[in-house]
């Protein structure tokens, strides 16, 4: 039953997670793209900010994750 | 201390050493082979880049495990004598080379363990074995780390086709190159915090045992250093054949399902050594390229190659116990049997090396095919068919 639930809890994790990480970074893909001069040269600053919002929690994602790797930090 | 003994201790460094080699070998794939295959790293890059990280990440985590078969073996009643890790690193060794040289990724950790338990049963008896923990750290996991790294790799694919379907193609692919480099190398950088560690805690353990260092004590610093080399030396060199197969064998991968594939087998290796259900790498990479594949429409995978993979993870743990007893029986024949045995083993690695000879796989032809052959089959055919004419 505890290898039962363990396997659900990762399952549930893990999906979140590279779930959360994949929809961060192609939003800030997709939503940078969107900010680009368009053709009457409008920029689109609202959409670069969130752009660079969602890059920021990607970096934060993978720093979380060297603190979780690295021993000395914990 | 008596001369057997030593040489003993010596060639069990030497030996885990070349396990370690042979990890970083076997598990480049791991964490590059979707980068090579999709373009976002050249080959060498790749490896050299794995490399590096392996090494830092052997510095960075000393956490040595403070038994050697991780609960399989019941190291309170049986002592687990340089002769038994002796035979069951060989055991472990020489199923990686076999493995590699068929180009079937498989988990170095489950050959140990299994090549451990072989020399166990052999040495000490059935009663020596917990087999309890046998099913719920080797079979449990071989099963479940695919199917948790296959969901998770396949919800991020999709969630990441649905939001990018309206981009520029080439925008999207270079976009997620950058993606993918970063979420390998976290991967690489796992592998070397925790592979490399198993060495460490075998030659400490074996040192202690022997009265060479004190009770109690971690690794010293060259043990650290000679383990962080010879596993990022085993990584640069690159398993060309494993990465084939992940890279090419499994499914056709673009930047976007490698980015998915790669940050679902970090964020699962993560989670379940975080949460104390610690699955194999391998296993979890291979699903994530499942996964990945699934998660694009109109793209296939390739169900033989994922079932001779699944196969070969559960025949790994027995397979790499059978050479491990066959090993232990051998050194029962004191320190001549010892040197035969390390003789033999030489020569049989020196036999798979050949073979792979036969059709080698190379930085420059690893995107050439998907599957990997022992013989030039169609080279051999179109030979033979120009000869004829």
């Amino acid at each position: 039953m505890d290898v039962l639930m363990n396997f659900v809890v990762v399952l549930a994790v893990a999906v979140g997670v590279a779930g959360a990480i994949g929809v961060l970074y192609a939003s800030g893909l997709r939503l940078w793209a969107a900010g680009t001069l368009d053709s009457a040269g409008n920029a689109h600053l609202g959409y670069r900010i969130v752009s660079v919002l969602c890059f920021s929690a990607c970096v934060a994602i993978v720093l979380f994750a060297l603190w979780l790797m690295i021993p000395v930090f914990h | 201390m008596d001369i057997a003994t030593l040489v003993i201790v010596g060639l069990v460094i030497v030996v885990a050493l070349t396990f370690d080699f042979t990890n970083g070998f076997h598990d480049t794939a791991n964490a590059m082979a979707t980068s090579i295959a999709t373009g976002a790293l050249k080959p060498k890059t790749a490896v050299i880049a794995a490399g590096t990280l392996n090494l830092v990440g052997a510095f960075l985590s000393t956490e040595v495990a403070k038994t050697i078969s991780g609960g399989l073996i019941n190291e309170e009643a049986v002592s687990i004598g340089a002769e038994f890790i002796l035979a069951g690193l060989i055991g472990a060794i020489l199923w990686n080379l076999i493995t590699w040289l068929v180009g079937l990724p498989s988990s170095s950790s489950h050959a140990l363990f299994g090549g451990l338990v072989g020399a166990v049963i052999i040495g000490a008896g059935v009663e020596g074995v917990n087999f309890g923990v046998v099913v719920s750290k080797i079979l449990i996991p071989a099963l479940v780390s695919p199917i948790v790294a296959g969901l998770a790799a396949f919800a991020a694919c999709k969630l990441i086709f649905f939001i990018v379907r309206k981009m520029d193609e080439k925008q999207m692919i270079d976009g997620f190159r950058h993606g993918q480099t970063i979420t390998a190398c976290l991967v690489a950088l796992s592998h070397g915090t925790n592979d490399a560690q198993k060495t460490m805690g075998i030659i400490t353990l074996t040192l202690i045992s022997t009265g060479l260092q004190t009770s109690g004590t971690g690794p010293q610093l060259w043990v650290v250093a000679v383990c962080g080399l010879a596993i990022a030396l085993g990584t640069y060199m690159g398993g060309w054949r494993v990465i084939r197969t992940l890279g090419k064998g499994l499914t056709e991968i673009t930047t976007p399902q490698g980015f998915a594939a790669e940050a679902a087998s970090a964020t699962t290796i993560l989670v379940s050594s975080h949460l104390g259900f610690a699955l194999s790498t391998t296993q979890v990479c291979s699903g994530s390229i499942i996964g990945s594949g699934l998660g694009k429409k109109g793209n296939e995978v390739s169900w033989a190659t994922a079932a001779r993979m699944l196969v070969t993870w559960l025949i790994t743990f027995p397979c790499a116990g059978v050479i491990g007893a066959v090993a232990c029986a051998i050194t029962k024949f004191g320190m001549y049997g010892t040197i035969g045995l390390f003789i033999a083993f030489l020569l049989l690695a020196l036999v798979i090396f050949r073979l792979s000879r036969r059709n080698p796989v190379t930085a420059t032809n690893v995107n050439d095919s998907k599957d990997v052959r022992l013989n030039p089959i169609a080279t051999q055919t179109n030979a033979a068919v120009g000869q004829a004419a």
